[in-house]
């Protein structure tokens, strides 16, 4: 908490340092919560990889030899590429339709606010719902079957085949994921200012031009954004593979996160989880950083 | 066909394509109300029944009393609420100073704020809990809201905002002789209300259903959330799935409310705070 | 004010936990969930505390597949309960990182572990010894038997009491009579194994193997053997319901369901093998519908059946009156056998189970002479530290059988890669 300073003053410091110091004081105790909860835990989880530990008997040292086993691990890599497979299959969709979303939401409609509601409902759902709930539609002789049925597809079992059961997946991150990012292209769109539209339209330019080269230039830092976020988002998915599928059938729906939980509750190899974790950690900055020089090139203001 | 053809038969595609939109959208929501209201038997009846032949309103307080979920709920909100607070304080705090003051290190320390976004809990899980466990605090509300009482993304909301205050303001009151916590308190916050009002949103809605951290953290009946409760109740016996889905729609309550009445705000709040790099 | 305030509620609330713990202590118990038996629990739990007002009981129970993963962390943070149940195929996991409290026998009121020993069935304690020590002690003896539905018999025009199916081969001639098909959809599966839970796929395939007279580990625990003769015959049973008898569907069963034995009740299924614990879950009056027989065999004059058990434990990090008193627990606990048993229809280990009063009602209508026949031919699953791994792989060798129709030697040849790499860690 912000210390109480009544009448505080620092007369002999000059006013630059004395909002030197306001400034740092201000950003302070987020910086003190990051650096325990998050920091801290950060290089304990690097230190952890060097070290063989089952959570119950103190720690050895084991130098590289957890990043040697992960490496070889082919349960690690098959939980690499589902994550990556994750990743993609739910965030690109996500960007354009999405996108789509909010372009619809951001034309006159008539019933605007009833549709812009409906979309909206699944961000207001738990994430916990949003597992049981779809587990139970997708069961063999749940809905999901009836609708198909009813077009004449046959009964699949969603959850427990390997071709299925990712694709599965994806499709509630973006059933999950739309209405999110559709809000904050919406915002991104309404806060372009008319006179840009009108200047183009003036200009003689149709609605896929205006688009072209007005909105999408102009919104290239909320599509920055939502490109970043929704594959971070994305890569931390946990809950529904636990709930649904247990990272199964045959490990296809095991995303690195999972792989790590299990790694590190289940078969008490802590030190191999956090050798894994490191490795989940450093593709994520890796992209980062990619997203972020492309889109840079790509023109930011 | 004429451009305005075109147009109108594209209109017309666009409405079809916006109502399936939202049926996909609200099938879940159907469904899960839907069932919620059937008989054990008429969850998992084939052909399946879109309606329950009549509602099963007894479903609710047989299905709360599986658990304590009274207390399941308390604690859920009592999480989501103190986070939120923390949020909203210490994330505005931080805004303030990264976006109106020149220290030392500054973007550096942005940076690094931000980067930890890129941390899942679940890559961090153990060494957190270690943390938590060295400070005492495994198996207390200290341990279950201190941790996540601060979000790299409430400073980065924060802190765009806040960079598009004028100067000016503040400058004011400094002439004035305000103090800078006075400045913080009287200036800055009432005029952030949008972006608060989206993080308190934000906020609420992701910590209402904290299920991972709590998981590990807390082994007390008496501290579980209430998805916690809702996975063990599925874990127990997954067959009652008309009672598993009572307790979602009641769990969803509070976060639906909240979009329904604070929508508007929530997007001008996004709106606002520009999201630029 | 505010200062002197906060002073105040901090005191009163130091004062209220002070004095709030001089009043009572706990003994914390911790357990997997199983509604019947967490019923009897809670009920022997209000019964010591009755007559303990100083030395109140707290229970908890969790979702098994999360429970002991929050067990050993918990372990590790030295927050976990005072006494807890464990389930033998964890111990290992358990006991070779000295995290339970070794039992002491004279404080059970035995003269020793020999002692002790003559008290239950011969074998029984030995999935709970570890290095000569006792590290729980067990309050359930598990094992696998057939149930099956009557009306599905009759119906078919079979007599449940004389054509039941004794071997493997029996259920896929049996299960012919007893599918049922819409076209090409199957509406009632014959027969059907649980799919949702690696640690019933390791019971099935270990009793399998052992039936071919193999195993999935080598007796020292040390190397996988599951993909030998013995092991790609067991899975070939496993599978050949679906592919070659086509008398299971996994599509027809709820695949993911938790309490597995959900399908018989609700008719899903004809023939299930569950354990006996489900004569509970059942309820008597869809028992009455059900006949329950000995596991199947490869061959029946050499029957082998699979056995398992959960026991107490105790907390190592307590002091030794605390322990003590958490052994008053355990005896409080495991004085009724036959109590257990009409409560949740698990056998009780102790060697004068059969010749307790009662009994002999009970063997006539709740099979016990079933399941005492199945525990008496049946073996634990091999002691390993590495249990969750191995059955892992193995979960997924049989997925890719079942599921897939993927060739049983290549598939345990997989799961035997897996298991063998996490063997070798250190």
């Amino acid at each position: 908490m912000f210390q109480q300073r009544v009448g505080w003053r620092w007369p002999s410091l000059s006013l630059q340092t004395r909002l030197c110091w306001a400034g740092f004081l201000f950003v302070l105790p987020a910086l003190l919560h990051l650096i325990v909860f998050k920091f801290y835990p950060m290089v304990e989880a690097f230190r952890l990889s060097f070290y063989k530990y089952d959570l119950m008997t103190p720690p050895v040292f084991h130098g590289v030899e957890n990043y040697k086993t992960v490496w070889n691990n082919p349960l690690f890599h098959q939980s690499f590429w589902v994550s990556v497979k994750y990743m993609f299959g739910v965030s690109v969709p996500e960007w354009f339709l999405a996108f789509a979303l909010a372009l619809l939401l951001n034309r006159g409609m008539p019933g605007r606010p009833v549709i812009r509601l409906a979309y909206f409902f699944p961000i207001a759902m738990s994430q916990i719902v949003v597992a049981l709930v779809w587990k139970f539609m997708y069961n063999p002789l749940g809905v999901v079957n009836t609708l198909l049925g009813a077009v004449g597809i046959g009964r699949i079992n969603w959850l427990a085949t390997e071709q299925s059961a990712l694709p599965a997946l994806i499709l509630i991150g973006i059933w999950r994921g739309i209405p999110l990012f559709g809000v904050i292209y919406l915002a991104g769109l309404q806060s372009i200012p008319k006179e840009y539209h009108e200047a183009a339209t003036v200009d003689g330019a149709g609605p896929w031009q205006s688009l072209r080269h007005v909105t999408i230039p102009l919104l290239t830092p909320t599509i920055l954004f939502v490109m970043v976020m929704s594959l971070l988002s994305a890569m931390k998915v946990f809950l529904n593979p636990l709930v649904m599928t247990e990272g199964g059938p045959n490990g296809t729906t095991r995303v690195l996160p999972y792989f790590i939980y299990e790694t590190a509750f289940a078969y008490h190899r802590m030190g191999e989880a956090a050798a894994a974790s490191m490795v989940l950690f450093a593709f994520a900055f890796a992209l980062t950083l990619i997203q972020l020089r492309l889109l840079r090139r790509g023109g930011v203001e | 066909m004429s451009s305005r053809a075109l147009s109108l038969w594209g209109g017309r595609l666009l409405t079809i394509l916006t109502i399936a939109g939202i049926g996909v959208t609200l099938l879940p929501y159907f469904w899960m109300l839907s069932s919620s209201l059937k008989t054990s038997s008429e969850v998992f009846e084939l052909p399946v029944r879109w309606l329950p032949r009549e509602p099963q309103w007894s479903n609710y307080p047989a299905a709360l009393s599986r658990g304590a979920f009274g207390v399941y709920f308390f604690n859920s909100a009592v999480v989501a609420l103190a986070v939120m607070a923390g949020n909203l304080l210490v994330c505005s705090l931080a805004g303030y100073g990264l976006a109106k003051f020149r220290f030392p290190y500054r973007e550096l320390s942005f940076r690094a704020i931000l980067s930890t976004l890129m941390l899942p809990l679940e890559i961090v899980l153990v060494p957190t809990f270690l943390v938590v466990r060295g400070l005492g605090l495994v198996n207390s509300y200290g341990g279950l809201i201190i941790p996540l009482a601060v979000d790299a993304f409430g400073i980065f909301l924060m802190r765009q905002y806040i960079k598009d205050l004028p100067d000016s303001l503040i400058e004011a009151a400094r002439l004035d002789g305000c103090s800078e916590r006075g400045i913080f308190w009287r200036i800055i916050l009432p005029n952030c209300k949008p972006a608060l009002g989206a993080l308190a949103l934000l906020t609420f809605r992701d910590n209402w259903d904290q299920f991972l951290w709590p998981l590990i953290v807390a082994s007390k009946d008496t501290l579980k959330t209430f998805p916690l409760g809702l996975a063990q109740m599925e874990g127990i016996d997954s067959a009652a799935y008309h009672e598993i889905m009572a307790i979602a729609v009641i769990a969803m309550i509070p976060t639906a409310i909240i979009f329904l009445f604070f929508q508007r705000a929530f997007v001008r709040g996004i709106a606002l705070s520009g999201l630029k790099e | 004010m505010r200062r002197w305030l906060v002073a105040c509620l901090s005191f009163v609330v130091t004062a209220a936990l002070v004095a709030g713990s001089a009043f009572a202590q706990t003994i914390t118990w911790w357990e997997h969930s199983n509604p019947p038996h967490n019923n009897y629990s809670k009920e022997l739990v209000a019964d010591w505390n009755k007559t303990h007002p100083t030395m109140q009981v707290e229970y908890e129970f969790f979702a098994m597949t999360p429970y002991f993963k929050k067990l050993s962390a918990a372990l590790s943070t030295r927050s976990a309960a005072d006494m807890f149940t464990v389930i033998d195929t964890l111990l290992p996991s358990f006991t070779t990182k000295e995290v339970l409290a070794p039992i002491h026998p004279e404080w059970l009121g035995y003269k020793n572990l020999d002692d002790m020993k003559k008290a239950y069935l011969p074998g029984a304690l030995d999935g709970y010894i570890h290095d000569g020590k006792l590290y729980a002690v067990p309050m359930i003896a598990a094992t696998f038997s057939l149930y099956l539905n009557r009306k599905h018999f009759q119906e078919a025009g079979l007599d449940p009491d004389k054509d039941y199916p004794r071997t493997w081969e029996d259920i896929g001639r049996v299960g012919q009579k007893l599918v049922k098909m819409q076209g090409s959809t199957m509406t009632r599966e014959a027969f059907d194994f649980a799919m949702h839970s690696s640690a019933w796929t390791m019971w099935y395939m270990e009793g399998l193997t052992r039936q071919y007279g193999g195993s999935i580990l080598d007796p020292a625990g040390k190397k996988c053997t599951a993909n030998g003769e013995a092991g790609v015959k067991a899975m070939q049973v496993r599978s050949m319901y679906v592919h070659k008898y086509k008398i299971s569907d996994p599509t027809v069963s709820l695949a993911t369901n938790a309490l597995p034995a959900d399908d018989m009740p609700k008719g899903r299924v004809s023939m299930f093998i569950t354990h006996a614990g489900s004569v509970a879950q059942f309820g008597p009056k869809f028992m009455e519908d059900v006949k329950v027989v000995p596991f199947p065999q490869v061959n029946p004059r050499k029957p082998v059946s699979i056995i398992y058990g959960f026991a107490l434990a105790v907390n190592p990090h307590l002091s030794e009156a605390k322990q003590k008193q958490v052994h008053e627990l355990i005896r409080h606990v495991v004085k009724n056998p036959k109590e257990w048993y009409d409560k949740t229809s698990y056998p009780y280990p102790s060697a004068n189970f059969l010749e307790l009063p009662g009994m002999d009602e009970a063997r006539k209508t709740r099979y016990l002479d079933v399941f005492i026949g199945d525990i008496k031919t049946g073996t634990y699953v091999t002691r390993t530290a590495y249990y969750l791994e191995i059955s892992d792989a193995m979960h997924r060798a049989m997925e890719r059988v079942v599921l897939k129709n993927e060739d049983p030697k290549a598939s345990l040849d997989q799961a035997c890669k897996e298991i063998d790499s996490a063997l070798a860690k250190p």
